[in-house]
């Protein structure tokens, strides 16, 4: 049944409202003394955290309802799927009759999710070492600046060359704290400017995003 | 001598998994990253089931009615997955983007955007204050703030009075951003070899007990 | 001269030999104490007994390991200090972590140390919602987080009878990459000093908050700065480690970024004497 028109627009609307009222809560509740603000944003807050608790559930639905669909037409990889799912069951029945906290838990989490993690992370050692081979090359201006400055620091970093050259420990300090912390520093300022503009957009109603994908 | 805590046995086990990617896809390595994505969305469900307890512990206990507010707009939330319904998320998620907007912009006013300005200006005030080291230090960073600040608020070419000087000032500001890239990427490398360690430790040290 | 050039495999061998030597053979490679770090410990060796610490914030497990060098000594000399420690997760598996450090520091009563639950540390649950979350459990503790991660209300709980918001907190420890999340509100907002065991990926991003709030935000620089903390408090783990490895794989890069170079340059001259 298509929905009226006139539903559509309150809906709509209401959404934006509670959007502007979230919004203008936490700017005010730090800009104005006012218990009556405060407490609105206190409540918006609670509120914001408990529905992001539940975007947690989300992720299962969305690759419970993959996998099911993945082993039901047989695609590529149905076999892992279904492992992935015994494994899902599996693991909540774990966790829940356990404890999240528990050495058990901890234990199973660490050798399994954990170790992956940074199995993977540091597998990208040798891809870097290997890419370093052919992209750090003094072809140009531009990949002898990037290249000579990346080779500086993990050159200045390199515990031998402290040895033969202590001074290296405060040349490597003061490029991280002066030139590369600039350049961060002008990311900070363009990002909050940015920042800054979404939410004056977002107020005056001109940024649709995320609230769009839910319309129709 | 090798571990028998069958923890220490999967994790290498794992370990070897994702090794096995340098070698190209494999089965192994398939195993690995199904576990890798059921665990995380496992760990997930349990940890938000846990906080689901704690957090309505007063609405349980019947002194916060209120909360009951904030529970079904939590389950609305759910409905993103289902496209008919989607929209029935919206008013959870315009809060989660409202509420999130506004704690983010009042910080990103006061920290990000003025107190950087001040500390900009506050060592452009100690250039020629102090030993010449230090100063050598304020002036790069003033210069490299200002020079970076601009390639990336012009970043698209300026036309019309100042547009030589501002094309300059792009330029300079690329390569000063080059440096900034090259020697985050450089101090970046410590961190990779050290989780590579880490990985490596507990195949051999753990696992097999050498070393 | 034409080098051959190296294929990757080849070089992902060199790169596994390296390592394997390094955790075989530790080789103790020294390194300089920096000023920074001995700024940090000065910092926590000056808290009074008793104030309450929150180490918190939020990221993956992995990606904070490497602030688990420095973390783990911390947790120990907060424990010498008798400051109360109150663990506050923002993401998923900072939990996970936070139990971690915990377990490994061996400061509690189940690993045989001194520091009993309840009284001395506190472990919450996940607190979902960043930003908007730190804010709220900055203004209102007991709000924000009713129970603590075993479900105990937190009127039950003795530590927290003496933390209820900001103003409780004398020093913020963040081990994870958000630190420009507790810079913001408890740094600026409300003056709280912190320190992060940063990643070092994530120090030229952070480090203009360090030059921002020059007494009140201080930073240590990877596994470099885990290892200098681990040398402070008279102790080795994964930060040595971590730079015995570096040792020989910073040479390697080195030369191997050089014969990349002649390489190319060969290619070149090859190029021209065809031509």
């Amino acid at each position: 049944m298509k929905m009226s028109s006139t539903i559509t627009y309150v809906r709509n609307y209401l959404a934006r409202f509670l959007l502007i009222v979230g919004l203008l809560a936490a700017l005010a509740s730090w800009y104005f003394v006012s218990p009556q603000v405060d407490a609105v944003a206190n409540t918006m807050n609670l509120w914001n955290m408990n529905i992001y608790n539940f975007t947690l559930f989300v992720g299962l639905i969305t690759i419970v309802i993959r996998y099911s669909d993945g082993i039901r037409k047989r695609v590529k990889n149905w076999p892992y799927m279904a492992y992935g799912l015994v494994l899902i069951v599996g693991w909540i029945i774990m966790g829940e009759y356990l404890g999240l906290y528990s050495d058990f838990y901890q234990s199973a989490y660490l050798s399994t999710k954990i170790t992956l993690h940074i199995a993977i992370l540091g597998q990208l050692v040798f891809f870097l070492v290997s890419a370093s081979y052919r992209v750090v090359r003094i072809r140009t201006l531009r990949t002898a600046v990037f290249g000579l400055s990346m080779m500086a620091m993990v050159v200045l970093n390199a515990p031998w060359l402290l040895g033969v050259f202590p001074a290296a420990d405060k040349i490597s300090y003061w490029l991280l704290n002066n030139p590369s912390m600039a350049g961060g520093r002008a990311l900070l300022l363009t990002g909050g400017i940015g920042g800054v503009i979404l939410g004056i957009r977002l107020l005056l109603g001109l940024e649709r995003g995320a609230l769009k994908s839910t319309e129709r | 001598m090798i571990s028998t805590d069958p923890f220490i046995w999967i994790s290498a086990f794992f370990t070897i998994c994702s090794f096995t990617l340098l070698y190209g896809d494999n089965p192994l390595f398939r195993i690995g990253e199904y576990t890798f994505a059921g665990t995380v969305v496992a760990h997930g469900f349990v940890t938000g089931i846990q906080t689901l307890y704690g957090n309505y512990i007063p609405l349980f206990q019947g002194q916060d009615p209120m909360a009951a507010i904030s529970l079904i707009l939590a389950v609305m939330s759910l409905f993103i997955v289902w496209k008919k319904y989607a929209w029935i998320a919206s008013f959870p998620i315009a809060v989660m983007i409202g509420v999130g907007t506004g704690v983010s912009v009042r910080a990103l006013v006061s920290t990000d955007i003025i107190g950087n300005i001040t500390a900009t200006i506050s060592e452009a005030g100690l250039i020629l204050v102090g030993n010449p080291a230090d100063g050598l230090g304020y002036a790069v960073r003033v210069i490299f703030t200002i020079v970076c600040t601009s390639y990336l608020l012009f970043t698209v070419l300026h036309r019309g009075p100042g547009s030589r000087t501002m094309s300059y000032l792009r330029t300079i500001g690329k390569y000063f951003f080059l440096v900034y890239l090259g020697l985050s990427v450089g101090n970046g490398v410590m961190q990779l070899s050290g989780l590579a360690t880490s990985a490596i430790n507990r195949l051999l040290v753990s696992w097999l007990g050498l070393g | 001269m034409r080098i051959p050039e190296l294929k990757r495999q080849y070089i992902w061998g060199i790169v596994l030999i390296v390592y394997l030597t390094a955790v075989l053979v530790p080789i103790g490679a020294p390194f300089p104490m920096s000023d920074i770090t001995v700024e940090i410990y000065n910092v926590i060796g000056s808290l009074k007994p008793g104030q309450i610490v929150v180490v918190g914030g939020a990221w993956d497990f992995a990606f904070d390991l490497e602030s688990s060098a420095a973390m783990i000594p911390a947790l120990r000399q907060l424990a010498d200090r008798h400051a109360r420690i109150v663990f506050a997760p923002f993401a998923v598996e900072s939990v996970q972590y936070q139990k971690y450090v915990m377990q490994a520091s061996g400061i509690a009563e189940e690993q045989g140390g001194t520091y009993k639950y309840g009284v001395d540390w506190v472990q919450f649950g996940y607190i979902p919602g960043l930003p908007a979350a730190m804010v709220g459990f900055l203004n209102d503790v007991h709000s924000a987080v009713p129970a603590d991660v075993y479900g105990t209300p937190d009127d039950k709980i003795p530590l927290m009878n003496d933390f209820h918001s900001w103003k409780d907190i004398a020093l913020w420890i963040c081990p994870h990459w958000s630190f420009d999340v507790v810079v913001r509100y408890a740094t600026a907002e409300h003056g709280i000093p912190a320190i992060y065991f940063a990643q070092a990926a994530a120090y030229s991003g952070y480090s203009p908050f360090m030059m921002a709030y020059p007494d009140k935000v201080w930073m240590t620089n990877g596994f470099l700065g885990g290892a200098q903390y681990e040398q402070l408090m008279n102790t080795t783990g994964l930060g040595h480690a971590a730079i015995n490895a570096y040792y020989i794989l910073s040479a390697v890069l080195v030369v191997i970024v050089i014969l990349g170079n002649v390489d190319m340059i060969s290619k070149r001259e090859k190029k021209e004497e065809k031509k």
